[in-house]
């Protein structure tokens, strides 16, 4: 029944979801037979803001983080050059796209909402973070970015004779990613790689506990994802933003209990306008179930693209299959 | 269940009131009833959908009979007694709800004689005087009374009403503290959500509560239709009319609200395009605030609409709030949609007992911008101190946006009608007069 039908003012999933999988398409598309980015070098350098993780078989693309990694190891020769034009590079593109980077393209953030949606589905209720294990998770990922650049540079450095823990210690972050792990062994198990259990023990295991975790809290590894920690220093200077009528609002908290990421700044601000930021991943679930007309919105720049409806009855995709069309 | 207790509030519940004394309630206030319909139906616009509605809330009209057949089949009656009580999770578990605050003016000298306290809440005194001799139909057969302890005046009633029906309180946090008080809340529900099961024996589905929960939302969807109608230059239904049929959605099985509602809605839009109006032509259009009018203590909205103003919104509980809010449900495991029913009951409710209630502030600004009032009226029952607190916050806030507001403090009894009617009278030349003034 539930699957039939909602009640939601506007609805903003849906599409979400095409642009996710069309994200994910172009992501390994090559190697089901799309045009073949990966031929030209130009191509294998693109980089996007967020997991669309290097691990995936001749993506075309990487993530960023990948890339810093990379760079901020191999880069003590070249005056780390490399690695600053594309750190503003990337800046760029988050001032650009923001946090829609996350919700409407990252794959690994539609991977977790297939573990959510499984979860719903079977009926187990949410794990609910409380206020103070948020604020410290929220510190967690700029810790791990920290820790990562910490780790990275030394190691690139000849003169501190630590070039020889490269082998152990090089892409820090990649191998306990478990983006890695997941896409490897999904990869494996469609048969796009070659079958092999070399995968390390550390990304299996972060593997398991990013897949238990995210099966109960929605979204766990957005909330120490360093991707979206650098996205988030930028959450409030980016095109696109959250915004909120604070007169429209009646603070019912629906935004704050709707939201996968728990962040209440969407419910408790009622000063600024722009209530967006550090959690926040411009999923537009708020906007979708504010019952206020024109209270919160998805803006770019000056421009509204969609501000939260009356709800009423709508018919999900199944719903309107099963009953041969027509909004109730 | 513990053993059945003895009533500490009357000793001697049997022949405490004489059989005359308790005759003379029922039939003055069966004749309060008749008039506040016949002031109601007299009304020169008015859809004809609305009849159905007065039989709904008259003084043992069809409804009590509806309901005490329901009971004799077995089937359950909950009495709630305020705007927080989630009628999704009643109805869900198989019983009926109904409204105990009571309107009539009679009731209250039964319980002055008991309590002996003039400046209590005539509310609060009338709905208890209405159980202690049985004077309502309606109220006469519950099975339980759910009673969120909000201002003192409820929370105590609820207690004494145990010497009659069992009760059910319920915790408000009264500092609304995100997290802290939802998790609070939720639990109540909770308990709750026992206690009826106990009541009724049966489990409360979630598919049970999933549909109570639709109905009630289809309730709130017509009764955005209908704020859509009052917000217009020409509402075709007057504020009276508006309140008798949210409060009737309080005595009504929902499904039968829904479907008459949205009746009545496609009639006010069928007189809309005829150029009909509710009221007088150009009439001041004015807010009501304040404390709670049930039925059919309609003595300030009708003087206020006699006197040349309509009542196109208002911000009581016992009026546009009940049907304000909508469940929004996003997911479908058990806890999150009591979670969900919870806030909705707790969050956006801007009763005075909670403090800081800026929220309230903020919606009656917000509503005087989209319904274009020009004036407010501020109810306040005697006795009824949050209230009375509150009015002058709101009185200087709305000083610095230029709307006026007039404060009426009123009793249950019909004395004070000339009083107030001068008052009000007054209140709605000077907005005339202003707006002639700022039109030139
Ligand atoms: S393993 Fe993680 S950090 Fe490394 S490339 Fe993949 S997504 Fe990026
Ligand atoms: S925060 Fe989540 S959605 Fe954003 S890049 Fe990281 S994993 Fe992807
Ligand atoms: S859902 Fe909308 S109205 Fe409710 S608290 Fe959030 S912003 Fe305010
Ligand atoms: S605040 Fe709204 S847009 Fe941001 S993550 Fe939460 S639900 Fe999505």
């Amino acid at each position: 029944m539930e699957l039939m039908e909602m009640f939601k003012g506007r609805n903003i999933r849906p599409w979400r979801f095409l642009v996710q999988i069309g994200a994910v398409l172009f992501i390994i598309g090559q190697s089901y037979g799309l045009p073949p980015f990966g031929t030209y070098p130009i191509f294998r350098r693109i980089f996007l803001p967020n997991a669309s993780c290097r691990y995936i078989n001749d993506a075309p693309t990487s993530c960023y983080y990948y890339q810093v990694q990379d760079g901020f190891t191999t880069g003590f020769a070249t005056n780390y050059v490399d690695v600053a034009i594309m750190l503003a590079v990337v800046v760029l593109l988050i001032i650009l796209l923001g946090r829609f980077w996350c919700s409407w393209l990252c794959p690994f953030g539609l991977v977790q909402e297939g573990f959510e949606k499984l979860r719903e589905l079977l009926g187990i209720p949410r794990y609910r973070l409380k206020w103070k294990q948020r604020i410290l998770l929220r510190r967690v990922k700029y810790t791990i970015i920290f820790l990562t650049v910490l780790i990275s540079i030394p190691i690139g450095i000849s003169a501190l004779g630590l070039t020889s823990c490269q082998s152990t210690f090089a892409l820090p972050f990649c191998q306990v990613c478990p983006a890695k792990g997941f896409f490897l062994i999904t990869q494996q198990i469609f048969g796009a790689e070659p079958w092999s259990n070399k995968l390390p023990l550390i990304a299996i295991a972060s593997l398991v506990v990013f897949s238990v975790s995210a099966f109960f809290l929605p979204m766990a590894f957005c909330r120490i994802c360093p991707m979206g920690g650098l996205m988030a220093l930028f959450g409030r200077t980016s095109l696109p933003l959250l915004k909120k009528d604070p007169d429209k609002c009646t603070k019912c908290r629906i935004c704050a209990r709707v939201c996968p990421l728990d962040h209440d700044r969407v419910y408790e601000d009622m000063e600024k306008d722009d209530v967006g930021g550090e959690d926040c991943t411009l999923c537009g679930k708020c906007v979708e179930y504010c019952p206020e007309e024109g209270c919160l919105s998805i803006n770019y720049g000056p421009f509204t693209l969609t501000s939260s409806k009356r709800p009423r009855t709508r018919n999900t995709f199944l719903g309107r299959f099963r009953k041969g069309g027509g909004d109730t | 269940m513990k053993e059945k207790r003895t009533s500490r509030y009357l000793k001697d519940k049997d022949g405490y009131f004489s059989e005359e004394q308790i005759d003379r309630t029922k039939k003055r206030s069966r004749e309060m009833e008749e008039a506040s319909r016949t002031r109601l139906t007299s009304q020169k616009v008015r859809a004809k959908t609305l009849t159905y509605f007065d039989e709904i809330m008259k003084y043992d009209g069809a409804r009590s009979q509806e309901l005490s057949d329901f009971q004799g089949k077995g089937g359950k009656i909950i009495g709630t007694m305020c705007v927080m009580v989630p009628l999704e999770l009643i109805n869900a578990s198989g019983a009926k709800n109904v409204r105990l605050c009571s309107g009539y003016y009679e009731p209250v000298h039964p319980a002055n004689e008991l309590l002996g306290d003039a400046g209590l809440c005539p509310m609060v005194k009338s709905t208890l005087g209405s159980k202690m001799v049985n004077a309502n139909p309606i109220t006469n057969n519950i099975n339980m009374v759910v009673g969120p302890a909000t201002c003192d005046g409820k929370m105590k009633l609820a207690e004494i009403l145990e010497d009659w029906v069992p009760v059910v309180m319920m915790n408000i946090p009264r500092v609304k503290i995100g997290e802290t008080s939802s998790d609070i809340w939720v639990k109540e529900i909770e308990y709750l959500s026992r206690k009826l099961e106990e009541v009724t024996g049966k489990r409360i589905s979630k598919r049970a509560l999933v549909n109570e929960i639709k109905k009630w939302n289809r309730g709130h969807e017509l009764w955005s239709k209908m704020l859509d109608i009052r917000r217009s230059k020409r509402p075709t239904i007057s504020g009276q009319d508006a309140m008798l049929v949210v409060q009737a959605s309080q005595m009504d099985d929902i499904e039968r609200w829904n479907k008459k509602t949205s009746q009545l809605i496609s009639e006010l839009q069928d007189m809309q395009k005829k150029g009909m109006i509710a009221g007088e032509d150009g009439a001041a259009r004015i807010l009501l605030a304040g404390s709670p009018m049930m039925y059919p203590n309609f003595k300030i909205p009708a003087i206020v609409e006699e006197s040349g103003g309509t009542i196109v919104h208002d911000e009581l509980c016992s009026g546009f709030r009940l049907m304000s809010d909508p469940v929004m449900l996003d997911g479908i495991t058990r806890k999150g949609i009591m979670r969900g029913l919870a806030e909705r009951y707790f969050f956006p409710c801007t009763c005075p007992c909670f403090s800081p209630n800026d929220e309230r502030i903020r919606r009656i600004k917000e509503s005087i911008e989209a319904f274009g009032i020009e004036g407010v009226v501020f109810h306040t029952l005697r006795g009824c101190h949050l209230s009375n607190i509150e009015a002058t916050k709101i009185e200087l806030e709305l000083r610095d946006i230029g709307i006026p507001m007039v404060k009426l403090e009123s009793e249950y009894d019909e004395g004070d009608i000339e009083q107030v009617r001068t008052r009000v009278e007054a209140f709605i030349e000077m907005i005339k007069a202003r707006r002639e003034n700022e039109g030139i």
